[in-house]
C-alpha cells in the first residue's frame, strides 16, 4: 500500500475532467462501447432487420413485417425445435446442479491428492466442444459404440443400443454430453461457493442436533444460493443456445428429434439459404430467453440485497 | 473431514467420487487409447470376438505423426493461444474498467448500461455471424487473427463485465475514498488501490474467457480461410474430417493435444478461479 | 501486424516464382494478369485423399505457370462449405471460386457469375453434359456453375455373403433385393442404409426409393406439389417393411461415414455408396479382412439400385464449381476452370479418383481408366441413369430448399420410427407446400 501511496505523487488539488464522476465512467465504458457496438448493436440490428425481409443468400429482398415469425410459428420442425429447446435447458440444468452440487460436496472435504482431483475434474470444461463431442460421437456409434460393449460385459443388455438412431435415445444421448460437459463448471464453482461457508458454522449447527440434511437445508443452501444463481444463469444461456454439440452429433436428425433453436436456425438459414428465416428464428430465442434470465438476475438482485 | 465409520466413508465418499471422476474422465481415455490403436484394430465392431476396447498391444503413433507432419497442427495451436490471450485480454480491459464504471460510480443510466451489456450475451451467435461477415470486411480484416481478437470480446466483454460487477461491489468503498483524501486521482485510486485487491476476481475472469475464446469454432470458421490461420477445433474438424472418412485416430489426438495448453493454464489457476468466482458473489 | 505483412511479402515471392519469368518463358507468352492476380478456390477435401495431393503438388502450379496467375486452394470439411458460401455472398468478400454440391448452386443463383459461355464449350467437346450436370448447374435460363464430377452411387456388396444367401447377381428389383435381405439379416450381416440428417447418403437412396415406385415430388410445373400418391405412399409402406426385414436399424443416426466404416468392419453385407469403400480396401489390404482373413477388396462387388414398378433410377451426388459474383478476378477464375477442364488436365485428375467420380459429360464413360478394375464397372456410365432433385419438376430454389430440409428423407424415417405411412406422406407434402408456395 505504501508503495502505490508514493507512485501517487504527492497530495495535490484534484483536477481534470476525469475526476468528474460521469465522465470518469463515460471514459471507463468507453473501450466496451465501441467493441460492443461495433460488433453486436450493429450486426444485431442488421439480424432484426434481416427478419422482417425476405432476403434469400445474396437476394437482399424486402420489407415483409412479421411474416417471417408467421411462417415459422406455423412451422412444425420449429415448434419441435422450441420444444426441444427448452426441454433440452430444463433436464441438463437440473441435473447439472444437482450432480454439480453432489460433486462440489465430495470435492470440499479433505482427501489426498485433492489438488489433482480438482484439476482433473476441470477436463471436460476445457476441452474444445467440437472436439469432445466427435469422441462422443465416436463411442455413441451404431456400430462401434464402446458404451455398448460395457453395458453388453456388464450385462445390462443383451443387444445394442441404437444411440442416436432412435429419437428418444438421440435426445438422451445429446443431454449425456451437455451434462458431461457442463457438470465440472457447476462443481467447481459450487465448490467455491461452499468454501465460503465457515466449518464452525457446520459444526455448531451439529452441536445442536442438526442432521446431515437440516445442515445442508438451513445452512449451506442458503449460502450457497447467490453462486448457485450465478452459475446457472450463465449455464442456461449457454445451454439454450448450444449448437456445436447438436451439429456435430446428430445434425438435428433423425428425423428433427434434436432440432434446437440453434441448429434449426443455421439448418434454415446457411444450409437452405433462406437468411432472413434463419435470423426469424434465432431471433425467436431472444423473447424466450430474456424472460428466463430477467427473472434470474431479479432474484438474483434480490438475493444480493437480502 | 472424511469422517464416520470405515464402510459410512466408502458409501458416502470413495464410491461416489470415484464413479464420478471415472463417468468425467473416460471419454478421454477413451481419447488416448484411439490415437494409439492402429486403424485395424479401429475398425471392429462393438460385438466383435476378441475386441478388447480399453487397450492394444500394437500401439502405433502414426496417427500423431500424421497430425504434427501432415497437418499445420503447431501452427494452428499457435493461432489459438496468441487469439485467445489477445482477445482475453482485451475483454478483461473492457470488462474491468466497465465492472468499475457500474458497480462503483454514480450516474444516470448505470443500471440500464449494465442490463444493456449484459443482453448482448443473450445475441444468438447463429444470427450474428452473417452480418459480422460485413464488417470484418470492411476492416479488411478477414483471414487474420484479428478478425477474431476483434469479434470474440463480443461474447467474453458481458459475462466479464458482469462478473467484475459482483466482485468490486464486494469491496468496501472506504477504500478508494481514503486514497481520495490523500491526494489519489480517480483513476490512481482504481488501478492502485482497487484493482489489486480484485485479483482473484480477474484472473477467474480471464481463465473462463480464454477457455471460451479456445472453445469457439462458428465465427473461427466463417472469418478464417487460409490454413495456416486456423484455430485448432477449425483446423482439425476441417482437415482431418474428409470426405466420407474420418481421421479418428489424428483426430482424436488433436482433441488431446488441443486441450493441454488450457489445462495447463487451469492447473496453475484452479485455486485462484475458485477464490474468484467466490468473491464475486459474495456480496 | 508484422504477421500480416509477413504473409503478403511471402505471397509476393510465391508470385513472382510460380507466375514471373518462369511462367513467362514456360508459357512463351506474357501472363495477361496483373502480376497480383490470385483466384481464391475453396472446395471441400476430396473423399479420394490422393486427388488433393495431386491438384495441390502438380496442376495448380502448371496451372499456375501457364496462366500467369496464383491459385490459393483452400479444402474444407464438406459440412461447413455452405456457411462459408453464404457468409462470402452476403459479405460479397471470399473465395473466388467455391465448389457447390448437388443443386446447392441453385440457392445462391443470384450471386453466381454466368459462366454459360464456359459450359457450352466444354459440354459439347466432351460429348454433352449428362442430365444430372445440367440439371444441377443451370438454372433454365443459363449456366450458373461449371460441373466438376458427378459421383456415382452404387451399392457395394459382399459377393461371398450374397452368394450364401442365394444370390450369384445382384438382386434386380426391390422385391428380390428385400428378400435377399432379410435372409442376409438373418444371417447376422444386414444390409445398410442411414436415414439422417447427412447431406450424401441419405437423399442418394430416399429419392430414387420414391421414383422408382412412381412417386414424384412436384408436377412437371414445378408448382404443383404431387408428393401425396398412391405410389409414394406405396413405396413408403415398402420401405418401412423393407427395414425392419434387412436393415441394420442403427441406420437412423448414420452420417456419410458411418456406413463405410460399418461395411469395412464387416457387420453389414451391403450399402448404398460412393466407390469409396472399395478404394479405401484397395488402398489397406492388410486392414481391411474379411472373417476368414482374405483382403476385404477381393469380396467387394458393385450393383444399381433396383427397379420397382415405376422403373430403376438414381440420384447421383454432383459437384459443380461456381464462379462468385462478387468476384474482382472472375476472368482468371474462369480461365483456371476452362484450364482444367481441357482433356489432357482433367484427364489426370480423373484417373486418380480411380472411378470414385464420373466425369461431368459422356465422353469420359469411354475413358480407359475404365478398363483397368471390372469392380468399377458399374460406376462407368452411373451418370446416365440419374434425376435431380425436384423431379418432375427442375432442379431449382425450392427443390434445393426441400432437399438441404432433409424432407423427402424424413418422411421415411418418421415412418420406419413408426408413423403410418400415409401421415408421414401428409407431413411431407405439407412442408413441400410450404415451400412451393412462397
Amino acid at each position: 500500500m505504501s508503495q502505490a501511496m508514493a507512485t501517487m505523487g504527492r497530495p495535490h488539488r484534484k483536477a481534470g475532467v476525469l475526476e468528474d464522476e460521469r465522465w470518469f465512467a463515460s471514459a471507463l465504458l468507453f473501450p466496451t462501447a465501441v467493441l460492443l457496438g461495433l460488433f453486436i448493436a450493429y450486426p444485431f440490428v442488421e439480424g432484426i432487420w434481416l427478419s422482417l425481409t425476405n432476403s434469400r443468400v445474396g437476394v437482399p429482398g424486402h420489407f415483409v413485417g412479421l411474416a417471417n415469425f408467421d411462417k415459422v410459428w406455423n412451422d412444425s420442425i420449429f415448434r419441435t425445435a422450441v420444444w426441444n429447446t427448452c426441454w433440452y435447458t430444463f433436464i441438463t440444468t437440473v441435473l447439472k446442479l444437482v450432480l454439480g452440487l453432489w460433486l462440489a460436496q465430495l470435492l470440499n472435504r479433505n482427501f489426498k491428492g485433492k489438488a489433482w482431483v480438482r484439476a482433473f475434474v476441470l477436463l471436460p470444461f476445457i476441452i474444445p466442444t467440437v472436439l469432445s463431442t466427435f469422441a462422443w460421437k465416436w463411442m455413441f456409434d451404431p456400430t462401434f459404440s464402446v458404451l455398448n460393449w460395457m453395458l453388453f460385459q456388464l450385462g445390462f443388455i443383451t443387444t445394442r443400443i441404437n444411440w442416436l438412431g432412435e429419437p428418444g435415445l438421440a435426445f438422451a444421448s445429446i443431454v449425456i454430453v451437455n451434462v458431461w460437459r457442463g457438470l465440472p463448471f457447476y462443481a467447481i464453482s459450487l465448490l467455491a461457493g461452499l468454501q465460503t461457508i465457515s466449518p464452525e458454522l457446520q459444526e455448531a449447527a451439529a452441536i445442536d442436533g442438526a442432521n446431515g440434511w437440516q445442515r445442508f437445508r438451513h445452512i449451506t443452501w442458503p449460502l450457497l444460493l447467490p453462486v448457485t444463481m450465478v452459475v446457472t444463469l450463465f449455464s442456461v444461456i449457454q445451454t439454450f443456445a448450444d449448437f456445436q454439440l447438436v451439429y456435430v452429433l446428430t445434425g438435428g436428425g433423425p428425423a428433427n428429434a434434436t432440432h434446437l433453436f440453434a441448429t434449426y436456425a443455421y439448418q434454415i438459414g446457411i444450409g437452405t439459404g433462406l437468411l432472413s428465416e434463419g435470423a426469424a428464428i434465432s431471433l425467436a430465442i431472444f423473447p424466450v430467453l430474456f424472460v428466463v434470465v430477467l427473472t434470474q438476475l431479479l432474484y438474483i438482485r434480490r438475493v444480493e440485497t437480502r | 473431514m472424511v469422517e464416520g465409520s470405515r464402510w459410512r466413508r466408502w458409501v458416502s465418499f470413495y464410491i461416489p467420487l470415484t464413479a464420478f471422476m471415472v463417468v468425467l474422465l473416460f471419454p478421454f481415455y477413451w481419447m488416448i487409447i484411439t490415437s494409439v490403436r492402429p486403424d485395424k484394430e479401429l475398425y471392429r465392431p462393438w460385438n466383435a470376438k476378441n475386441y478388447n476396447p480399453f487397450w492394444t498391444w500394437n500401439p502405433t503413433l502414426e496417427h500423431i505423426r500424421m497430425l504434427l507432419e501432415e497437418t499445420m497442427f503447431m501452427t494452428w495451436l499457435w493461432n489459438t493461444m496468441l487469439i485467445a490471450l489477445a482477445s482475453t485480454i482485451i475483454s478483461l480491459i473492457c470488462g474491468v474498467f466497465a465492472g468499475y464504471a457500474l458497480s462503483r460510480l454514480r450516474f444516470r443510466f448505470a443500471g440500464m448500461l449494465g442490463t444493456g451489456i449484459f443482453i448482448t450475451y443473450l445475441v444468438p451467435q447463429t444470427l450474428l455471424f452473417i452480418p459480422l461477415a460485413d464488417i470484418i470486411r470492411d476492416f479488411h480484416i478477414g483471414d487474420t487473427p484479428w478478425s477474431l481478437i476483434l469479434t470474440y470480446p463480443t461474447f467474453l466483454i458481458p459475462f466479464s463485465t458482469w462478473l467484475m460487477m459482483g466482485y468490486f461491489k464486494a469491496i468496501p468503498k472506504e477504500l478508494e475514498e481514503c486514497a481520495r483524501i490523500d491526494g489519489a486521482t480517480r483513476w490512481q485510486a482504481m488501478i492502485w488501490i482497487i484493482l489489486p485487491v480484485a485479483i482473484p476476481g480477474i484472473l477467474s475472469a480471464g481463465i473462463f474467457a480464454f477457455t471460451l475464446s479456445w472453445n469457439e469454432f462458428i465465427y473461427a470458421l466463417v472469418f478464417l480461410s487460409s490454413s495456416e490461420q486456423k484455430t485448432v477445433p477449425v483446423g482439425i474438424v476441417s482437415e482431418l474430417v474428409r470426405g466420407d472418412v474420418f481421421f479418428w485416430g489424428s483426430l482424436m489426438a488433436g482433441a488431446l493435444l488441443g486441450s493441454i495448453p488450457v489445462a495447463v493454464v487451469y492447473s496453475f489457476f484452479v485455486e485462484h478461479y475458485v477464490a474468484g468466482v467466490t468473491g464475486s458473489v459474495k456480496g | 501486424m508484422s504477421r500480416i505483412a509477413r504473409r503478403r511479402l511471402m505471397q509476393a515471392a510465391g508470385l513472382s516464382a510460380a507466375g514471373g519469368l518462369t511462367g513467362i518463358l514456360a508459357s512463351g507468352q506474357a501472363p495477361a494478369y496483373a502480376q497480383s492476380t490470385t483466384v481464391h478456390w475453396l472446395k471441400w477435401n476430396d473423399f479420394v485423399p490422393a486427388a488433393d495431393e495431386l491438384l495441390r503438388k502438380k496442376l495448380i502450379p502448371e496451372a499456375e505457370k501457364q496462366l500467369g496467375i496464383k491459385i490459393t486452394l483452400e479444402t474444407i470439411n464438406a459440412n461447413d462449405l455452405q456457411a462459408r458460401t453464404t457468409a462470402g455472398i452476403q459479405s460479397k468478400s471470399g473465395p473466388d471460386l467455391i465448389m457447390a454440391f448437388n443443386s446447392n448452386a441453385q440457392l445462391y443463383a443470384d450471386s453466381l457469375a454466368d459462366v454459360s459461355e464456359l459450359c457450352e464449350a466444354i459440354g459439347p467437346a466432351q460429348g454433352g453434359y449428362y442430365q444430372i450436370a445440367q440439371g444441377n448447374s443451370n438454372d433454365g435460363k443459363r449456366w450458373i456453375s461449371v460441373p466438376y464430377c458427378i459421383i456415382g452411387a452404387e451399392v457395394a456388396y459382399r459377393k461371398s455373403w450374397f452368394k450364401q444367401a442365394g444370390w450369384d447377381q445382384f438382386p434386380k428389383t426391390w422385391d428380390e433385393y428385400r428378400a435377399a435381405g432379410k435372409k442376409l439379416k438373418a444371417a447376422g450381416h444386414p444390409l445398410g442404409q442411414t436415414l439422417g440428417h447427412t447431406f450424401g447418403d441419405a437423399p442418394t437412396f430416399a429419392y430414387p426409393m420414391m421414383w422408382s415406385f412412381g412417386g414424384k415430388e412436384v408436377e412437371a410445373d414445378g408448382k404443383t406439389v404431387a408428393v401425396n400418391s398412391k405410389e409414394t405412399i406405396e413405396s413408403v409402406k415398402f420401405m418401412t417393411a423393407f427395414w425392419k426385414d434387412a436393415f441394420d436399424e442403427g441406420g437412423l443416426a448414420w452420417d456419410d461415414t458411418s456406413n463405410n466404416r460399418a461395411m469395412l468392419s464387416g457387420t453389414i453385407s451391403a450399402t448404398l455408396n460412393g466407390a469409396s469403400i472399395y478404394i479405401e480396401t484397395l488402398r489397406k489390404p492388410d486392414t481391411y479382412r474379411t472373417e476368414d482373413d482374405k483382403p476385404m477388396k477381393e469380396d467387394i462387388l458393385h450393383g444399381r439400385l433396383p427397379a420397382g414398378p415405376g422403373g430403376q433410377y438414381a440420384f447421383h451426388s454432383a459437384q459443380s464449381t461456381m464462379v462468385m459474383g462478387y468476384s474482382k478476378n472472375q476472368k482468371a477464375a474462369i480461365d483456371f476452370l476452362r484450364w482444367f477442364h481441357t482433356e489432357g488436365n482433367y484427364r489426370q485428375w480423373f484417373e486418380i479418383q480411380k472411378g470414385f467420380s464420373c466425369g461431368p459429360a459422356a465422353m469420359w464413360e469411354k475413358d480407359k481408366m475404365w478398363d483397368i478394375d471390372p469392380v468399377m464397372e458399374p460406376y462407368r456410365d452411373a451418370a446416365k441413369y440419374g434425376r435431380v432433385p425436384g423431379f418432375a419438376g427442375r432442379a431449382n430454389q425450392k427443390a434445393a430448399e426441400a432437399l438441404t430440409k432433409y424432407i423427402i428423407v424424413d418422411m421415411y424415417a418418421k415412418a420406419v420410427q413408426g408413423m403410418p405411412a400415409e401421415d408421414s406422406v401428409k407431413w411431407a407434402e405439407g412442408e413441400l407446400k410450404k415451400i412451393y408456395a412462397a
